[in-house]
């Protein structure tokens, strides 16, 4: 890691010639509640003071919601091919537990089997991060992911008239010499941004006592009443998976054209709190219960990582429990795991 | 691969299913590649009796509805229902809310003796329906999965899930954190979440799930100003016939 700064002063140019020279995406406000990071045109559209983006913005990028992996042709000589799409582009202005999120999905995606489709978009991805204010429902301190250690290109932090820049990539360094001037950090400049971090800490409101939920959550487990109390209002409407920055799974369809020659198979983000994510062929289903799906989703979430990567699936970020219409908290339900088991 | 023989059929309703169909413009010349079209009322004079796929638009509101609608069942090898008053029997079912009688009375007064009307229903109280093409209008490309499913001899996907999984696929801001109540929750997607995508709440046009959660449904929407009244006359709009429809599975 290296550590400069920049000067405020130069900033805006920085950023004009990112977005001539790449394919900018950033954060833009999208209505009177959230943010939506797209494609910068001009500086103006970008707005980095955000806090509420619906999707996080990674994985809108690198496993797009629909995404076609297979184009086919029958006929006599039945022909296949794979369909890789990716292009060069710059994220921009994402925080940290979404980078941490991305982090995740880089481990799943290469790990087992190598995701071509993803692997591809995320080698041309430039990442340049930035703190961004937490919602109420934020509480990643608890996961440790309020922070980023790796993941990014270059990351941003905004002091009083300067940035402070940790420079992660020889790719972040050679953006920063060709695009703009950054001195190195002195011990000021540490300092300030150790404040600053400090400060940034106390911004998050909720809190998990997530350290003993791996043994709890064994012990409650086969509790039904626990689980059915906690999932009765659930919608199984699937929301909480598809805003959560670390929920991989997808579904791939079958999409033949009507002239019965050409065909597309195209992955689509799917969830694990609907009925037919556990329906197999024969019509057995193996998860018929929402507290089932739901408990299972918390297992997945918080457990299931831990042994395979050795971190959680969560970077608390708290996206589903603003989602969620019934209003299911993760996080309360993390600290009722502790409660209940230590009754 | 075998060409089928479809007839396009309507009852009650508005013709905009049919339209739909006709909408498809890019995909219309491999769509009569792909099938021969024998009978479609909206499109064609010539109609004939013979066919192995009958899609069926609209509500069954007459006697001689019935009648017809039963023909098709004898003759189709394959029933497929097209938008909301085929398969939940959609807007015109508020006309039971009535009842027959008055109802008829309201619109036709003294000559209501004239007009051959009976309480609503889907098609399916009538016949076996084999797929639902849901949703008012209902979804065209779904239509086509639909058709071509059955040409290749495959189950077509329609889904169960509700809208919000569609919604957040587009990254929808939920309607409700801008202060608009929506049936999303509780309501079947495929219609790739088309209202909220305007900004404007989900009215159930597809009809409901099949295990929807319809307390936690109710108390949201309270907290959101509605009384139970105000949420049946919402629900109302496309699942007046509620019953048997409503809660019967896709197959």
């Amino acid at each position: 890691m290296l550590y400069k700064v920049l000067d405020k002063g130069v900033y805006r140019d920085f950023v004009k010639a990112l977005i001539s020279e790449y394919e900018f995406i950033g954060p833009k406000k999208k209505d009177k509640s959230e943010h939506d990071f797209v494609l910068i045109k001009d500086i103006s559209e970008l707005d980095t003071n955000y806090m509420r983006t619906t999707i996080p913005p990674a994985k809108k990028i690198l496993f797009p919601p629909n995404e076609q992996l297979v184009a086919y042709e029958l006929g006599e000589n039945i022909n296949v091919r794979s369909v890789v799409e990716s292009s060069k582009k710059i994220l921009f202005g994402i925080n940290a537990w979404d980078i941490n999120g991305m982090n995740f999905l880089d481990e799943f995606f290469t790990t087992d089997f190598i995701d071509e489709n993803y692997i591809s978009k995320r080698k041309k991805l430039i990442v340049i991060g930035m703190d961004s204010e937490p919602t109420e429902t934020n509480f990643s301190p608890s996961i440790g992911a309020e922070y980023a250690k790796d993941g990014f290109d270059i990351y941003l932090t905004e002091l009083k008239n300067r940035y402070f820049v940790r420079i992660a990539t020889p790719k972040g360094n050679e953006i920063l010499e060709k695009y703009t001037k950054v001195n190195d950090a002195i011990a000021e400049d540490f300092k300030e941004y150790n404040k600053y971090m400090d400060n940034y800490r106390m911004k998050f409101k909720m809190s998990v006592d997530i350290k003993s939920f791996y043994d709890d959550f064994e012990s409650i487990y086969d509790n039904g009443d626990f689980w059915k109390k906690i999932a009765k209002d659930c919608y199984s409407c699937g929301s909480c998976n598809l805003v959560c920055p670390t929920c991989f799974c997808f579904n791939v369809k079958d999409d033949i054209e009507l002239n019965l020659k050409n065909g597309k198979k195209i992955r689509e983000w799917d969830s694990c709190m609907i009925p037919e994510y556990g329906l197999v062929a024969g019509g057995h289903n193996f998860r018929p219960d929402k507290e089932n799906r739901l408990k299972k989703r918390y297992r997945c979430k918080l457990k299931t990582f831990i042994d395979k990567f050795g971190k959680y699936a969560c970077v608390g970020c708290g996206r589903c429990i603003e989602a969620c219409l019934a209003k299911i908290n993760i996080a309360e339900d993390i600290n009722l795991v502790k409660k209940e088991v230590s009754i | 691969m075998n060409k089928p023989k479809v007839g396009v059929f309507g009852f009650t309703g508005c013709g905009g299913c049919q339209l739909e169909i006709l909408n498809l413009e890019d995909q219309l010349l491999d769509l009569v590649n792909a099938i021969e079209i024998v009978h479609f009322t909206e499109l064609v004079t010539e109609y004939s009796d013979t066919y192995e796929i009958a899609l069926v638009e609209g509500s069954i509101t007459t006697k001689h509805g019935v009648e017809r609608i039963k023909k098709i069942g004898n003759i189709a090898k394959t029933i497929v229902a097209i938008g909301a008053c085929a398969v939940t029997g959609g807007l015109n079912c508020l006309k039971n809310l009535y009842g027959p009688e008055k109802a008829k009375e309201l619109v036709y007064g003294d000559k209501k003796d004239w007009i051959d009307s009976i309480e609503v229903k889907p098609i399916d109280a009538y016949v076996k329906v084999d797929y639902y093409a849901r949703g008012c209008p209902p979804n065209r490309f779904e239509i086509v999965d639909i058709i071509r499913s059955l040409i290749v001899g495959r189950k077509p996907e329609i889904p169960n899930y509700p809208v919000c999984i569609e919604c957040k696929r587009n990254g929808n801001t939920c309607v409700f954190e801008l202060g608009i109540t929506c049936m999303g929750p509780v309501s079947r997607a495929g219609c790739n979440s088309r209202c909220p995508n305007s900004v404007s709440g989900c009215e159930a046009c597809r009809g409901v799930i099949d295990d929807p959660n319809v307390n936690a449904h109710k108390d949201l929407l309270s907290e959101y100003g509605l009384t139970v009244e105000d949420i049946m006359e919402g629900f109302n709009l496309y699942n007046a016939c509620k019953g048997k429809t409503i809660e019967k599975r896709d197959k």
